[in-house]
């Protein structure tokens, strides 16, 4: 009997400690916390949330303390009197009744409540983003301004974004934690969420509607900048492919951030991570990167850097690529028959990479934007992401015919002085 | 079913080569074979099911994990969560169905004993099927759910799907065949004095969980009736480009899925209230709002779907009424915990396994439910809809609650099974593991929900700040994993050389304990008259049972005597060695009672039943996409003449 | 589960209500059934007028393609004329059963025969309406109008079907050893089934055909 007492209490502590060492890590950095939310929707879910908890806890408590009570109070012991044998009592059973209908009450009438307040339709003056989601990538349209990105959204701080949500092809999910809740792309359909991002920063976005093979590399970046950097972000998108005289760039491993990045990773948190810094580009990126509206990737806080494993079996030679005469191997390349670049070739079945140098990160935020990784890229996408639509252009035995370690930095160099 | 012992009839003695070895597991109508067999498949599936967790879980102990590709773990989370719905925790019910309801409401089988077989083989065969995609390196991929368009043949060409369309056909054939079944027996083979309200609360809430499988596989058949036109015919059902709308494939299955989270949580109920009282030794506290309260919440059970839906956008209305819908459900549920704490309350309570499985239940179970009310509020469910927020909701209530209640269920009934108990020590040893396992993998989920975890990702990169849960999770996981081989180890064990049970082992209180373990084929020798709700203590400890209604005369008697009809099985001591199946028990033909001739014809049947499928498979195989025509066409015809030849051959031995 | 609904049980066995298992096991069928057509009619409202491409149900059509035109697809006569005839099955199955408890082996065969025999009329003028919408350019294939048409109505005549198999079966061994009264409960089942789907039918009849 004594042993039962043991192994119970050794059974509850280790329960807590559970419960503990989980607030422990929520403490810890948590850059993608639905707890700390950044706009007015994201606000009212966690009042409803807040509440859910305190209820919720309360009824834990209740339950568990009650169950614990019983198991120690009535332990069969030797020689003790046959139990009195209850079989009911209305007023109990009305009573444990009545008492969740209330709790539920509480529960559900600030919920219709702020249904009803977070779906009224946009206020007119929002700024509509249009939100086209494809396997494996997301493509944002800014009609207002005629502007089409892909997989870094850029938000104007205080001003309500308003999306309209389509997809493609099959289900997706866009969701950025800390403004707010997800809502589904679905096909045949267009789906719409509005809120007002509240502070700048920038946050990590994913695909959560389960999509297919890469539905785990479906991640984009969220940059809330204050109007006026919003304002040169735009004209600069609006304008055409601007090729940057940039220092040619060696596909050599030394350029490769992603070798630094899991070291940094292993240090202690980086206060870069700290949702206080998270709003770092508050500093306007124009003074931080040099002639640039856009969001300087060397400046990324860790949690929103991407820097995944290249499989080791994809390699290239260190080569330095010249835009110029990758220029002219992409006006004849395959590459044009899927993708935008204003004024030189108009597929539409991939991102558009008008202004690809200016973007931080790779094949929907899987990799640091380099001549490296851009290189392999194009050499073998597929190996780079899983199912990816891209297929490998790279010269191989199965494609003898593709482009040479010189020819792909070349490419690479050309795509990344579109900035 | 006789009642009377009829004067010994001349009839040609059942084909013996049916009585014993494979044959008679083949062969066999007798209810308890075939939960035998069910139970036995289903545990053989956990560990499949599980080992596919084990792999998840090692492939997300830490970020950037590399064990799998992205291929293989979206089969294996696919297969995981069909496994454990479909393959395991649906037929430990329907096993625990067959073993105990014919015993509880004193019946000699079901009203369908071929039918019954029938429902077996069909389901082994389904899930063979369903499995069958990893020997072709094509194990279905879409989600337990599947969800269209990224099902269809557009976005899915492989055969993956396929073996999950089809697979998920056969499986609901089998339900709904159970399913009439079960409804029929329970409402017609009640024995004498077996008023509904004095049905034990298992049968009760067995009862209910019937009638959400029959009105709930309808819709599901449909949904993957159309799946499987489309992939394999061309329809238009899903096909977007014809402008279908994703949303039909999401309603149908919900509509379908909601009742089945009920259909695998009522049965756990129904168990953990047969062993609460007998181990607290009181009669079941408040036993009709238990039956009202599980009738409830199968109803709306029904009403409640759209809530898995609230990140589609259907509208602010549509979202209050399916959140205020599910917020209710909290309420029948909720008295059940309660009416349990109150059964325990002023008892004296027995720490047996059975038990401590039980209140593992109502504690774990607690909390999965109220992260299930944190859901059901839309706009925070917005923050929470496919995160490992809604994993962790699934676990508690899953394994924290079916499995947990199955668990108590397996070592309270194991006794009357075999014939010998389960090892307590090692029980124990199973339980904590578990419990502590248990919440050292599915409590952090929260946490990593709520801090943005996706679920259905197989890789992460470093500091999301989702690495310490994910490792912690991965060691509950193992710990699982040891504790899941004990109690495989324990059940090998006790099987072969356990205790002898002897008829009534726990003092429980309903008649099956009144029969020697394992009970003869024809349970009860004289159908008994019952008259109270647990007409064992009237006999063993009528104290107990005071206060309880009897029959409106208030009579008490009761002819139920432990160990059987009459003496000869009176209760055994453990130092008796012989099993009690090996007691001789008067066989059937002596006391005269027909019971069902054994036929392979069901399982002729089945084996037609899936040959048709096969063939409908093979259309879309690269080698023998020829021959699937005509192998369909033989197996359906397969399948009628085996229909025939069994429902024309008479269930018993003629008399005349 | 009409495997459920014959399986021959003895007669003389206890049970609770009285009642045959296989009375109370079809009940449950039918109401599981229900769920069934019920899922599929839906489905067939909630795509009516949503396909992208004709022909429809009701309305002309003309392709902007190819600039054929398409007439509306369903032809009411028609089918009131089936549906008459399929009212009047459940009418001689009444007729049937009520032979069959009198003993009457004339009257059962006969009854029988002509349930039966109205049942396959009906499976005629479905394939002739099949056939016919085909000929018009409507198949499963088409667009969602005939995705969910056909599956919705085949399905309904697939149970025809089975109801007719069934018949025939009685049909069969009332001629080889006679239905007696004993057995009027395997006509009762059947009957059942077949009212049943009798009524689906009036459902479709209504919501697809009639109901523009
Ligand atoms: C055994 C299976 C089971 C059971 C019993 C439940 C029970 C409940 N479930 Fe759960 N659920 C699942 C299995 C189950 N669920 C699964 C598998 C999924 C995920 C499917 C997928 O996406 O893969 C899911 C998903 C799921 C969702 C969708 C989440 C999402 O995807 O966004 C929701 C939303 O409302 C929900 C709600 C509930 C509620 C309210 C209950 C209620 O029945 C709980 C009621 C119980 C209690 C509340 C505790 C006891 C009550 C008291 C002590 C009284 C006092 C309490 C209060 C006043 C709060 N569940
Ligand atoms: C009753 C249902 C049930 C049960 C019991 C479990 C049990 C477990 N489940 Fe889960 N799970 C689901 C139902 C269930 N699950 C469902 C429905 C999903 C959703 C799927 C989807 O999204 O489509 C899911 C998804 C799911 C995920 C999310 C995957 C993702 O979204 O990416 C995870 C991740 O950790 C997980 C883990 C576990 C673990 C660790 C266990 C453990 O409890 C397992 C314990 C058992 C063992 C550890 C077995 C040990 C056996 C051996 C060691 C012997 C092996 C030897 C042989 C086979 C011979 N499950
Ligand atoms: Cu897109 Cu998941
Ligand atoms: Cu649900």
């Amino acid at each position: 009997m004594t042993s039962h007492y043991r192994t119970r209490r050794l059974a509850i502590a280790a329960l807590t400690a559970v419960i503990f060492a989980g607030l422990a890590a929520c403490s810890t950095t948590v850059p993608n916390t639905t707890l700390e939310p950044r706009t007015d929707f994201g606000r009212a879910i966690d009042q409803l949330w807040d509440n859910l908890l305190f209820w919720g806890t309360i009824v834990f408590v209740l339950v568990e303390t009650l169950l614990i009570y019983v198991i120690l109070r009535f332990r069969r012991r030797e020689g003790q009197p046959a139990p009195r044998h209850v079989h009911g009592n209305t007023t109990l059973e009305i009573a444990w009744t009545l008492a969740p209908a209330v709790i539920l009450a509480i529960i559900a009438v600030p919920t219709v409540k702020t249904i009803f307040d977070t779906q009224r339709p946009a206020p007119a003056n929002a700024l509509t983003v249009e939100v086209i989601g494809h396997q494996w990538w997301w493509e944002f349209r800014y009609p207002e301004y005629g502007v089409v990105t892909a997989n870094e959204l850029y938000l104007p701080v205080g001003r309500t974004a308003n999306f309209a949500l389509q997809t493609q092809d099959v289900l997706h999910s866009f969701w950025v934690p800390q403004l707010g809740g997800k809502r589904d792309l679905i096909t045949n359909r267009t789906n719409h969420i509005w809120f007002t991002p509240e502070s700048t920063a920038v946050w990590n976005g994913v695909c959560v509607e389960y999509c297919g093979t890469s539905h785990a590399n479906m991640r984009f970046k969220t940059f809330v900048v204050t109007a006026e950097q919003f304002e040169a972000w735009v004209n600069h998108q609006k304008s055409g492919p601007a090729m940057a005289a940039s220092a040619p760039a060696a596909t050599g491993a030394q350029t490769d951030t992603s070798a630094t990045r899991p070291a940094a990773q292993t240090q202690t948190p980086p206060a870069a991570a700290e949702p206080a810094q998270a709003s770092a580009p508050s500093v306007p990126p124009a003074q931080t990167s040099g002639q640039l509206p856009t969001y300087p990737a060397d400046r990324l806080p860790l949690y929103a850097a991407s820097y995944n494993p290249v499989p080791e079996e994809l390699t290239i030679g260190n080569v330095v690529g010249d835009a110029a005469r990758g220029a002219q191997i992409y006006r004849t390349a395959p590459c044009i028959a899927c993708h935008v670049i204003q004024g030189v070739s108009a597929g539409i079945v991939g991102p558009n990479l008008t202004h690809l140098g200016s973007r931080t990160s790779l094949g929907a935020g899987l990799f640091p934007n380099d001549a490296r990784h851009l290189a392999l890229w194009i050499k073998n996408s597929p190996a780079m992401k899983p199912g990816s639509k891209m297929p490998a252009f790279g010269k191989s035995a199965a494609m003898p015919a593709g482009y040479d370690d010189q020819q792909l930095a070349d490419l690479a160099a050309y795509l990344l002085s579109l900035k | 079913m006789a009642t009377t012992v009829a004067a010994p009839p001349r009839y040609a003695v059942p084909h013996t080569r049916y009585e014993r070895g494979l044959w008679s597991w083949l062969a066999t109508v007798d209810h308890k074979k075939i939960g035998q067999l069910y139970l036995y498949t289903a545990i053989t599936f956990f560990l499949i099911g599980g080992l596919e967790a084990l792999i998840i879980r090692e492939q997300l102990k830490g970020p950037n994990g590399s064990l799998v590709s992205a291929e293989t773990y979206n089969q294996l989370f696919t297969m995981h969560g069909t496994t454990m719905i479909f393959l395991v925790i649906m037929p430990l019910g329907a096993a625990f169905f067959n073993y105990l309801i014919p015993l509880q409401i004193g019946a000699r089988d079901v009203a369908f004993p071929r039918l019954n077989a029938f429902s077996y083989w069909v389901f082994l065969l389904g899930a063979l099927f369903m499995n069958a995609g990893w020997l072709f390196g094509a194990a279905p991929d879409g989600g337990w759910f599947a969800y269209t368009p990224l099902t269809t043949h557009q976005f899915s060409p492989g055969l993956n799907i396929d073996f999950w369309v089809i697979g998920l056909q056969i499986l609901g054939l089998s339900s709904l065949a159970a399913g009439f079944n079960f409804i029929t027996t329970i409402i017609n083979l009640r024995a004498p004095g077996m008023h509904f309200m004095r049905m034990p609360i298992f049968t009760w809430m067995s009862f209910v969980t019937q009638f959400l499988l029959v009105l709930a596989f309808p819709i599901i058949t449909v949904a993957v009736t159309f799946l499987m036109l489309d992939r394999f015919f061309g329809t238009n059902f899903y096909t977007i480009t014809a402008g279908a709308d994703p949303l039909l494939w999401q309603h149908l299955f919900w509509l379908f899925g909601h009742p089945e989270v009920y259909i695998l949580i009522l049965p756990a109920f129904g168990l953990v209230s047969e062993v609460l009282p007998v181990f607290s030794r009181k009669p079941l506290f408040g036993y009709p709002v238990m039956v009202y309260s599980g009738i409830l919440i199968g109803f709306l059970g029904f009403g409640v779907w759209a809530h898995h839906m609230f990140a589609v956008g259907m509208g602010p209305i549509a979202d209050s009424v399916f959140g205020v819908t599910t917020m209710l459900i909290a309420i029948p549920t909720g008295v059940k915990i309660f009416n349990w704490l109150a059964t325990m309350h002023g008892g004296s309570l027995r720490f047996t396994t059975a038990m401590l499985f039980a209140i593992g239940l109502i504690a774990l179970f607690t909390i999965g439910g109220i992260s299930g009310i944190m859901h059901s509020s839309p706009p925070a469910d917005l923050q929470q809809t496919d995160t490992y927020f809604i994993v962790a909701h699934f676990h508690y209530v899953l394994f924290g609650g079916s499995m947990m209640g199955i668990f108590a269920g397996t070592y309270f009934f194991f006794p009357k099974i075999t014939g010998r108990l389960l090892d307590e020590r090692l029980g124990k040893i199973h339980f904590w593991l578990t419990f502590i396992g248990m919440n050292l993998t599915f409590f952090p989920m929260h946490f990593m929900g709520l801090n943005g975890m996706p679920r259905r990702i197989y890789q992460y990169q470093a500091n999301q700040g989702w690495d310490i849960e994910n490792l912690v999770a991965t060691w509950g996981a193992r710990i699982l994993a040891v504790a899941v081989l004990v109690f495989i180890w324990n059940f090998i064990k006790s099987r072969r050389s356990g205790a002898i049970a002897g008829p009534d082992p726990w003092g429980a209180a309903t008649a099956e304990w009144s029969l020697p373990s394992p009970p003869p084929e024809y349970n009860y020798a004289v159908i008994p008259t019952i008259t109270s709700r647990y007409p064992l203590w009237d006999v063993t400890s009528p104290e107990l049972t005071a206060d309880v209604p009897h029959t409106p005369q208030g009579e008490k008697r009761t002819d139920i005597s432990v160990g059987g009809k009459g003496t000869h099985a009176s209760i055994r001591t453990p130092s008796d060695t012989r099993m009690a199946g090996e007691m001789a028990h008067p066989s059937a033909k002596e006391l005269g009672i027909t019971m069902p001739t054994p036929t392979l014809k069901p399982l002729v049947a089945s084996v037609g039943l899936t040959i048709m499928f096969i063939g409908l498979i093979l259309k879309h195989s690269v080698n023998y996409s020829s021959l699937w025509l005509p192998v369909l066409i033989g197996g359906a015809a397969f399948f009628v003449i085996s229909l025939y030849s069994w429902l024309l051959s008479p269930l018993e031995p003629e008399h005349h | 589960m009409s495997t459920a609904a014959i399986t021959h049980e003895h007669g003389h066995h206890y049970t609770t209500t009285g009642l045959d298992h296989r009375k109370i096991a079809i009940w449950a069928f039918i109401g599981s059934e229900c769920l069934f057509f019920g899922s599929l009619i839906s489905t067939y409202l909630i795509y009516k007028g949503r396909s992208v491409v004709g022909p429809f149900p009701h309305e002309a059509w003309t392709n902007p393609a190819t600039g054929q035109a398409f007439p509306p697809i369903l032809d009411i006569p028609v089918t009131s004329a089936s549906t008459f005839v399929l009212l009047m099955s459940s009418l001689f199955m009444v007729l049937a059963h009520g032979a069959v408890v009198r003993g009457d082996r004339k009257y059962s065969k006969l009854w029988l025969a002509m349930t039966a025999l109205a049942g396959t009329t009906f499976l005629g003028f479905q394939a002739f309406e099949f056939t016919s919408f085909v000929h018009e350019g409507l198949t499963p294939q088409t667009n969602l109008f005939g995705s969910s048409f056909f599956i919705l109505t085949g399905f309904h005549g697939a149970h025809v079907t089975a109801g007719v198999i069934w018949l025939v079966t009685l049909l069969f061994i009332d001629f080889k050893r006679g239905l007696r009264p004993a057995d009027a409960i395997n006509v009762d089942l059947c009957a059942l089934y077949w009212h049943f789907v009798d009524v689906v039918w009036i459902a479709i009849f209504t919501l697809i055909y009639l109901i523009q």
